[in-house]
C-alpha cells in the first residue's frame, strides 16, 4: 500500500466491516457440518451462516484477490493479507468452501478465455456453482499423465468417455474440471486437454467410494459418450498439462493449509494428554515416551507454521526463496499424521471405535480424523512425488526417470 | 533468516574474514596444537575489533545492539567453517551472564576488556555428564570455595571463570574467579571434534579471590543466558548442517557409478530432499527463537528448547547422511565431512540433549 496512513485506514475499515457483517456464531471454530459450500443445492446450517455468506459475497470477499468485474474483491496482495489477518484475528470462518474457488478459478484467471472467465468466475464467487476436480483415474494416480479418459472430436462438441476417481464430493457438485486425452500419438503429457463439464449432462453417473473413516467424501465419476461443447476447452487443445500444473500448485498450497480450514478438535491434544496419561500406566514408561513424542510433535508443528510465516514475510519483502514453498506439503501433512498417531496412543483402548454407541462421540471423531488424514500424504501429489519435486527443483539433482 | 541490510553487511564482512582467517584448516591445525590452546587469541582479538563480542550488547554499555538475528548469522557462518572461537563460551555465556546477573559497577569494571577481546572468560556450571544446570554442589565453606566442574568449554584458555556455586548463605550464585587464583586447578582435554575443554577443581579458593554476581545461578537472568547459549549453538549447528547439505548435494551431482550420476538414484534423491526439508524446518525454529530474543515476546524457554531439540536431530541426521552418501571417503580424515559428524555429536550433549529439551518443552506447554 502506498503509504502508512492508507494502510491504517484500510485495516480499520476492514475490521469494522467484519465486526458489523460477520455474526458472532460465524466467529466460532469451524464445525464440519456448518461449513458453507456453494452450488445449485446449497443450503445453510442456519440464518447466521446465510447472512455471513451473503455479506461476503456482495463485498467480493469470497475471492478477495480476484478482479471485481468477475465478482471478486479486487484487492491487492497486501490488502488481501490485511483481510486475512483481520479475519484470523476475529476468528471469522471462511464464508465459502469450493474447489472452484481454490483451484479452478486461479487457473482460469491465467488460462481462460474472456468468455470463460465471465461465465464461470462470478458463478464461483457467488456460490452458485459448486465444482469438483477430475484428475486421477483408476490407472493414473501419481502417474497422472497416464490418464485414459478420452475426448473425441464430434463437430462443435467433444464426446467424453471414461472415468475419474477420487472426485471429492462430486455427488454434491454441479460441474467438474477434467483432464482428458485428446491425442495418444505422442508423449503422454502432450495429448492432454483441460475440459469443463456440466455434471447434469446426459451420460454422467457418480458413485461414492466408502473410505477407511466410514465416510465417503470421494466418488468415482463415469462418463459415457458425454457431449461437451468445444467452448469448454481451457487453454490449448492438447495443452492441458500446463493448466493442470497451475491447478496442482494451488492444490498443494491448499493441502498445506488444510488444518486451518478443517474442523478443530473439541479437546486439544495437551488437554487430552493431561486427562488420560496421569497414573494409568503400570510402568510410567509409556507416559514419558508419549510425553516426549508429543513435545517433539508440538515443536515441529510450530516450526512448520514458522516456516509458513517466513515464506509469507519473504513475499512481503519480495525476496522469496522459491525452494521453500515446495517443502510445505511434505512437512505439514506428516505432522498431522504424527499427531493423530499420538492421539491413538493417548486414547489407548478408548480410541478403537469409529462409531460405537459405547464410546463418547468426542473420541470417535478423533479416530475418524486419524483414518481420514491418512489421505493427506496421498492426495494432491503423494509425499513421494513431493520428494521428487524437491530433489529436482530445489536441489537440482540430476534427472532420472522420476516423474513429478 | 530475514536480516536488515546493516545486518547483512555485517554478516558478509564477517564471512570474508572467517574464510581467510578461520577456514576448516584452522581447526585441523588446532587439533595438533598443545592442550592449552582452544583458539587463536590473535584472531579472536581481530574478531572482537570487528564487533563480534558486542553484537547483542546494549549501546548504553558500549555495545552495538545489533540484535540476536545478527548473532545467529555470525554463529551460522562459524558453524559452516567449524571455526574455533570463544563466541559461545566467552561472549554468549560468560559475558551474557555478566550483563544479565551482575550489578552495574561490576559490569562497568569487567565488560570493556571482554568487548575489546583483551580478556576471555569461561563458565563452569556442569557437575554432571548430562546437562543439569540446577545441580550445584560447589560451595563457599569457611575455608574457601570448594568443588568440581566437569565440562568447562574452552576452559584452559580463559582468564577468568564464572562458577555456579552456593554462597556462604547457601544460595545458588555465580562467582567470578581468576583462573590462576590460589586453589584453582584445571585439567585440559581435547574433545573428539578438536575443541578444548577443562575439568576444574576448586580447593579452598580464598573468599578474597571470589567476586560474587548479584543474580542467582537459578534466577531468570541466568536461565535466559542459557536459553541464548542454546539458540546460538543451534544456529552454529545448522550452519554446519547447511554446509554439509551443500557439499553432499554437489557430490551427488558429480560422483558416477553404474555409468550415471549417483544423484539420479531415487533412493538417494528422496533422502536428500528429506535432509533439506529438515534443515529448513529447523532453521525456522532457530530463527523464531532469535526473533523472540529480540522482541522479548513468546515463551523464551519453550522457543529455545524447540530450537535446540530440532537442531540436535537435524545436524545428527544430516551428518550421518553426509558420511553415508560420501561412501568410503566419508569415513576418512582427508575429507572434512567427518569433522562435522564429530562436531554434531559434541553439540548434541552441550546445553541439553534432545530428550532434555522435549521434557522442558512439555513442562512449559503444561503437560
Amino acid at each position: 500500500m502506498k503509504n502508512a496512513d492508507t494502510a491504517v485506514s484500510f485495516r480499520r475499515e476492514i475490521k469494522s466491516w467484519l465486526q458489523k457483517n460477520c455474526p458472532i456464531s460465524q466467529r466460532q471454530p469451524i464445525v464440519q457440518k456448518e461449513q458453507i459450500w456453494g452450488g445449485r443445492n446449497k443450503h445453510f446450517y442456519n440464518d447466521d451462516a446465510r447472512q455471513w455468506f451473503e455479506a461476503a459475497r456482495d463485498r467480493g470477499f469470497t475471492a478477495p484477490e480476484w478482479p471485481a468485474r468477475y465478482g471478486g474483491g479486487g484487492l491487492s496482495a497486501d490488502q488481501a493479507a490485511v483481510l486475512r489477518e483481520e479475519m484470523q484475528d476475529l476468528g471469522c470462518r471462511p464464508p465459502l468452501y469450493d474447489q472452484g474457488l481454490w483451484m479452478l478459478g486461479p487457473a482460469l484467471l491465467v488460462f481462460g478465455t474472456e468468455a470463460q472467465k465471465q461465465q464461470h468466475l462470478p458463478a464461483i464467487c457467488r456460490g452458485e456453482i459448486r465444482w469438483a476436480q477430475g484428475y486421477s483415474e483408476p490407472f493414473a494416480g501419481s502417474d497422472l499423465a497416464n490418464l485414459q479418459t478420452k475426448a473425441e472430436d464430434d463437430g462443435d462438441f467433444f464426446k467424453v468417455t471414461g472415468s475419474k476417481i477420487w472426485t471429492t464430493r462430486a455427488d454434491a457438485a454441479d460441474w467438474i474440471f477434467c483432464l482428458v486425452r485428446t491425442d495418444d500419438s505422442g508423449p503422454k503429457q502432450q495429448g492432454i486437454s483441460f475440459l469443463l463439464i456440466d455434471l447434469a449432462s446426459a451420460g454422467v453417473s457418480i458413485a461414492p467410494i466408502p473410505l477407511l473413516s466410514g465416510d465417503s467424501d470421494f466418488c468415482q465419476t463415469f462418463f459415457d459418450d458425454v457431449r461437451v461443447p468445444k467452448d469448454n476447452l481451457v487453454g490449448e487443445l492438447h495443452g492441458g498439462w500446463a493448466v493442470a500444473k497451475e491447478v496442482l500448485r494451488h492444490e498443494r498450497q491448499l493441502m498445506a493449509s488444510f488444518e486451518s480450514m478443517a474442523e478443530k478438535p473439541k479437546l486439544n491434544i495437551i488437554d487430552l494428554f493431561n486427562e488420560h496419561m496421569g497414573n494409568e500406566n503400570a510402568y510410567g514408561i509409556s507416559s514419558t515416551d508419549i510425553r516426549s513424542r508429543l513435545a517433539s510433535h508440538l515443536m515441529r508443528d510450530s516450526a512448520v507454521k514458522q516456516l509458513g510465516n517466513r515464506i509469507a514475510q519473504q513475499h512481503e519483502v519480495q525476496s522469496v526463496d522459491s525452494r521453500l514453498p515446495l517443502l510445505m506439503k511434505y512437512l505439514s501433512t506428516r505432522e498431522v499424521q504424527h499427531k493423530n498417531e499420538i492421539i491413538l496412543d493417548i486414547l489407548g483402548t478408548r480410541g478403537l471405535s469409529l462409531a460405537s454407541p459405547d464410546n463418547p462421540e468426542l473420541y470417535d471423531s478423533m479416530v475418524k480424523q486419524w483414518a481420514f488424514d491418512k489421505a493427506l500424504t496421498i492426495a494432491g501429489g503423494t509425499s513421494e512425488i513431493q520428494l521428487n519435486i524437491i530433489a529436482k527443483r530445489a536441489l537440482e539433482l540430476p534427472s532420472a526417470s522420476t516423474p513429478e | 533468516m530475514i536480516l536488515t541490510s546493516e545486518q547483512k553487511l555485517f554478516r558478509d564482512s564477517l564471512e570474508s574474514f572467517l574464510s581467510s582467517k578461520l577456514p576448516i584448516a584452522a581447526l585441523r591445525s588446532l587439533r595438533d596444537a598443545s592442550l592449552s590452546t582452544a583458539y587463536d587469541r590473535g584472531v579472536w582479538q581481530q574478531l572482537a575489533a570487528l564487533g563480534v563480542s558486542s553484537i547483542t550488547v546494549p549501546t548504553a554499555l558500549g555495545g552495538a545492539e545489533f540484535g540476536w538475528l545478527a548473532m545467529g548469522a555470525v554463529a551460522q557462518e562459524m558453524g559452516r567453517r567449524l571455526s574455533p572461537t570463544p563466541l559461545l563460551s566467552s561472549v554468549v555465556l560468560a559475558q551474557g551472564a555478566l550483563i544479565n546477573c551482575a550489578n552495574l559497577d561490576q559490569i562497568n569494571h569487567y565488560l570493556p576488556a571482554l568487548l575489546n577481546g583483551d580478556e576471555v572468560w569461561a563458565v563452569a556450571f556442569e557437575e554432571r555428564a548430562h546437562f543439569s544446570p540446577d545441580s550445584v554442589s560447589t560451595a563457599m565453606t569457611p575455608r574457601g570455595l570448594s568443588g568440581g566442574k566437569c565440562m568447562v568449554l574452552d576452559g584452559a584458555s580463559a582468564d577468568r571463570v564464572l562458577v555456579s556455586a552456593l554462597n556462604a548463605d547457601g544460595q545458588s550464585r555465580l562467582c567470578l574467579v581468576k583462573t590462576d587464583a590460589l586453589g584453582v586447578k584445571q585439567s585440559p582435554s581435547r574433545l573428539m571434534d578438536g575443541r578444548q575443554y577443562a575439568a576444574y577443581e576448586f580447593s579452598d579458593v580464598p573468599e578474597s579471590e571470589c567476586d560474587w554476581l548479584a543474580g542467582g545461578a537459578s534466577g531468570a537472568g541466568w536461565i535466559q543466558v542459557l536459553n541464548q547459549g542454546m539458540v546460538v549453538l543451534a544456529a552454529e549447528m545448522l550452519g554446519g548442517a547447511r554446509e554439509l547439505c551443500e557439499r553432499t548435494f554437489e557430490y551427488l551431482k558429480e560422483r558416477e557409478q553404474f555409468d550415471v550420476k549417483i544423484g539420479s538414484f531415487q533412493a538417494l534423491q528422496h533422502r536428500a530432499a528429506h535432509m533439506y526439508s529438515e534443515l529448513e524446518l529447523s532453521q525456522a525454529a532457530v530463527d523464531a527463537a532469535l526473533v523472540g530474543f529480540d522482541s522479548g515476546q513468546g515463551d523464551q524457554c519453550a522457543m529455545a528448547s524447540a530450537a535446540k531439540a530440532l537442531a540436535n536431530e537435524c545436524f545428527q541426521l544430516i551428518s550421518d547422511e553426509a558420511v553415508q552418501m560420501h561412501g568410503g571417503m566419508g569415513v576418512t580424515d582427508e575429507l572434512d565431512i567427518g569433522l562435522f559428524l564429530k562436531r554434531s555429536r559434541v553439540c548434541n550433549q552441550l546445553l541439553g540433549n534432545t530428550h532434555w529439551h522435549r521434557l522442558r518443552y512439555a513442562d512449559r506447554a503444561g503437560f
